[in-house]
């Protein structure tokens, strides 16, 4: 308790990641689905970034950037696919699209 | 140095209850609301990690831009009654909670038995400040070792721009606007009343569709532009689904 150490980031870490893949398992809502997604992708940046702390290097840090780049892309077509299925569909339950399997 | 771990371990517990918050919330909106409590205490623990560029990205990308646009779309988005707000599907719920369960303990053995350091890298606090701060340090490393992700990310960016347009685009399009101008300009060179009648066969016409013989006493629509057109169908303008 006298040090900050990597266990505390990388517990934190491991509980954001969990608590998101939790969200993704159990939710059926496609938008909470999509912000458990959000949540998964910055635990592994606090894992990035306490890495990059502990060992005095930028390389993680400039990869959590591109994390984040790419976690905004993702968000607009995640979306805009949100969007499309809500206006063929007029549902956002992940149980209602399962083209694929019938 | 121990009012940084108190700190540290107070900001982690209230994203962890926020990331909770996330996941048990019934309304859509509370959990984005829980989530931008999230990103703004991770925030703050970047910036007691020495990543302070890194903490102003994520407040103005994800709080900022990301969240922003989730709300737009939960407001968008019609918002049924989920079979899950009654308490369908236990054994999801159920499976997904031991999931996460086993999958904590496991994460958990891996990091207390960690015992692999590897080479310390040369930024040290006293070299990033020499560099004249975290945006100059990490400009350096991003523009001397990684040019090109950095030039594969815009075309990222680049493309799920048009990915967004291309999915945002109307569903009822009136694609044959071009088509539908074409196949007036052939009928009305013909008047009704003179004479005979020819069908015309006009084979862009897609199937079921009626030319001017099958279409009876019906008014003509003149129209010149694809503005002029009335919500009556002219013929050759099919609405697609």
């Amino acid at each position: 308790m006298s040090q900050l150490t990597p266990d505390h980031f990388l517990f934190l870490s491991a509980a954001l990641f969990i608590i998101g893949l939790m969200g993704v398992l159990t939710r059926r809502n496609v938008l909470v689905i999509f912000m458990c997604i959000e949540l998964m992708l910055n635990a592994v940046n606090v894992s990035f970034i306490g890495f990059a702390w502990e060992q005095n290097s930028m390389v993680g840090q400039a990869f959590a950037l591109f994390v984040i780049a790419i976690a905004a892309a993702e968000s607009v077509v995640g979306l805009g696919i949100i969007m499309a299925l809500s206006r063929r569909r007029d549902t956002v339950d992940i149980n209602a699209v399962r083209d694929l399997r019938e | 140095m121990s009012a940084q771990v108190l700190v540290f371990d107070i900001l982690s517990v209230i994203a962890v209850l926020a990331a909770l918050g996330v996941v048990l919330a019934r309304n859509p909106v509370h959990s984005a609301v829980s989530l931008a409590f999230t990103f703004v205490n991770l925030a703050a623990i970047y910036v007691i990690l020495r990543a302070e560029f890194l903490a102003v990205v994520q407040i103005i990308v994800y709080t900022g831009a990301i969240l922003v646009l989730v709300l737009f779309v939960i407001m968008l988005v019609h918002q049924e009654d989920l079979p899950e707000f009654h308490g369908g599907q236990p054994l999801q719920r159920v499976f997904g909670f031991l999931v996460g369960l086993v999958l904590l303990g496991e994460v958990a053995a891996a990091i207390l038995t960690r015992t692999a350091v590897g080479q310390v890298g040369p930024w040290s606090p006293q070299q990033v400040a020499a560099a004249g701060g975290n945006v100059q340090a990490l400009g350096e490393v991003l523009y001397s070792g990684y040019v090109l992700p950095i030039q594969a990310t815009a075309v990222v960016l680049l493309v799920a721009t048009i990915g967004a347009l291309v999915l945002a685009r109307p569903d009822v399009v009136t694609v044959p606007i071009g088509m539908a101008r074409q196949v007036l300009t052939i009928s009305l060179g013909h008047p009704r009343g003179d004479g005979e009648e020819e069908t015309f066969e006009v084979p862009m016409l897609p199937a079921g569709t009626t030319t001017k013989a099958e279409a009876g006493d019906r008014e003509l629509v003149m129209a010149k532009t694809g503005d002029e057109f009335t919500d009556k169908p002219a013929w050759g303008e099919h609405r697609t689904r």
